[in-house]
């Protein structure tokens, strides 16, 4: 029953989310647009290139799409509306999450054109970037809640949301989580105007759908993580709890892409020099701050 | 347990599976994910021996890792595509030998040992937290030695790695 329901959740989430990234690239805001260019892909041609690797090419997609439905399994709407209540749920968000860089490498080197390869390295670039502003902002959300269920880590911000008790944390998981999804401006692996697509630029008809709509599950994947570990997932008044769930998760995925309309692009090599220059000092100092505070209150 | 049993055997195959593929492919970043495959494989037979933290973490790293080791193999391969036919495998004979020897030892350990009666899991949770406490307290140093040896080592490789400035102008004048 949680099962349908999440998924069914994730689904309209993802919708909402290529809703509101029409609107934040073409200024409309469209409710049909989404479901008419998805029947539009569906009913083009899909051309495999020449010389590719079929089994990475055809393999990439599904496997975006998994890696993010596996994080969001653990993800709970409400009490009792979760997939997989793990005691490694937290842990269990990073496993599924690391894939998401593999399905890209593989859509980079699979259809053997040098957009999609160079989009393909550069997102494997950024993941040496980002990974470790994953796991050590949640290290530091797992230690105020003294486990890893990410139900248990909802009702340890019953007093204060982590996002106002450790705002170091809060920020730089935000954009951790707008690098694994490649969204704008940290969108390297697709690029647009630059790559011409990058990871999706071979893909086309049925393929390019089912890739965009990994995206966009992706994305609302994120937002919901962000709302469990930093904004007190469905702790909230008046409304049922699953509305504070979805609501939340619908502003962040809505402030992740209104911030790639108004920064430009960033380089990786400097993205890259901020992710551990800055990033991890940060990340590091954040998890010793949050010590002290458990520690002493 | 028989339903256990079926998962374990169906994972460690496919472990064994993917790692045929990695000597039998000549595409370096096919064998590189093939090992990457054949890795998850043996954390989801963690999973199935219902050690969920050592599975989730094993899914986790080894997806990191073999990604970077593909980037290492495409960069010093001579034909990282396996276009030109090139053979992974070499010294046939002695990995041959090498390979059955190990394969019978295995299965002979595994077959004559006596492994006693088998013992129920502990629930998920109080593995967590074994797993912490052990790591802070018997094992923390051998632990925070070996990290602090690795650290120490990449930061050395890459300083070593590093064009200083003054080299890259000086090679730009000459």
């Amino acid at each position: 029953m949680s099962t349908l329901v999440v998924s069914l959740a994730l689904l309209a989430g993802a919708y909402l989310v290529a809703v509101l990234e029409s609107w934040v690239s073409t200024g409309r805001m469209s409710f049909a647009g989404p479901a008419r260019s998805g029947l539009a892909l569906l009913g083009r041609e899909s051309i495999s290139p020449r010389q590719a690797d079929r089994v990475f090419f055809e393999a990439a997609p599904p496997l975006l799409l998994v890696s993010a439905v596996f994080a969001a399994a653990v993800l709970p709407l409400a009490p009792g509306l979760i997939v997989a209540d793990l005691a490694t749920g937290a842990l269990f968000v990073n496993a599924a999450l690391a894939y998401v860089m593999v399905a890209l490498v593989m859509a980079g080197w699979g259809p053997n054109g040098a957009y999609a390869m160079v989009g393909g390295f550069r997102f494997l670039g950024q993941l040496v970037g980002y990974s470790m502003l994953i796991v050590m902002p949640i290290t530091a959300v797992a230690m105020r809640a003294e486990s890893l269920l990410t139900t248990e880590i909802v009702t340890s911000q019953a007093s204060l949301i982590n996002a106002i008790y450790q705002p170091i944390g809060f920020v730089l998981f935000m954009v951790a989580a707008m690098a694994v999804c490649f969204l704008p401006p940290l969108d390297l692996a697709t690029a647009p105007g630059e790559l011409a697509g990058g990871v999706m630029a071979e893909y086309t008809g049925w393929r390019l759908a089912a890739m965009r709509l990994a995206r966009a599950a992706l994305v609302i994947t994120l937002a919901a993580s962000v709302t469990v570990f930093y904004l007190g997932g469905w702790i909230g008044p008046v409304l049922p709890l699953w509305a504070w769930t979805a609501a939340k998760t619908l502003v962040v995925a809505a402030a992740m892409l209104v911030v790639g309309r108004y920064v430009p692009r960033v380089r990786e090599a400097d993205f890259l020099a901020w992710c551990w220059k800055l990033g991890i000092p940060l990340a590091l100092f954040n998890i010793f701050y949050v010590g002290v505070i458990l520690l002493v209150i | 347990m028989i339903l256990q049993t079926v998962f374990l055997a169906f994972f460690g195959l496919a472990a064994i599976w993917f790692a045929v593929i990695v000597f039998h492919t000549s595409s370096m970043v096919r064998s590189a994910l093939a090992l990457l495959f054949s890795q998850t494989a043996i954390g989801a037979m963690f999973l199935a021996m219902q050690t969920e933290f050592l599975g989730v973490l094993q899914i986790m790293m080894m997806a990191t890792e073999m990604a970077i080791m593909a980037v290492f193999m495409v960069m010093y391969m001579m034909d990282p595509g396996g276009l030109s036919g090139m053979d992974m495998t070499h010294q046939k004979n002695l990995s041959i030998a090498a390979g059955v020897i190990g394969t019978v030892v295995a299965v002979g350990a595994a077959l004559l040992v006596d492994w006693g009666p088998i013992a129920g899991a502990p629930p998920p949770e109080a593995q967590v937290h074994d797993l912490g406490i052990e790591m802070m307290e018997r094992s923390m140093l051998i632990f925070e030695t070996a990290g602090v040896t690795i650290l120490t080592a990449m930061i050395a490789t890459t300083a070593i790695a590093i064009q200083s400035r003054q080299t890259i102008q000086e090679g730009e004048n000459e």
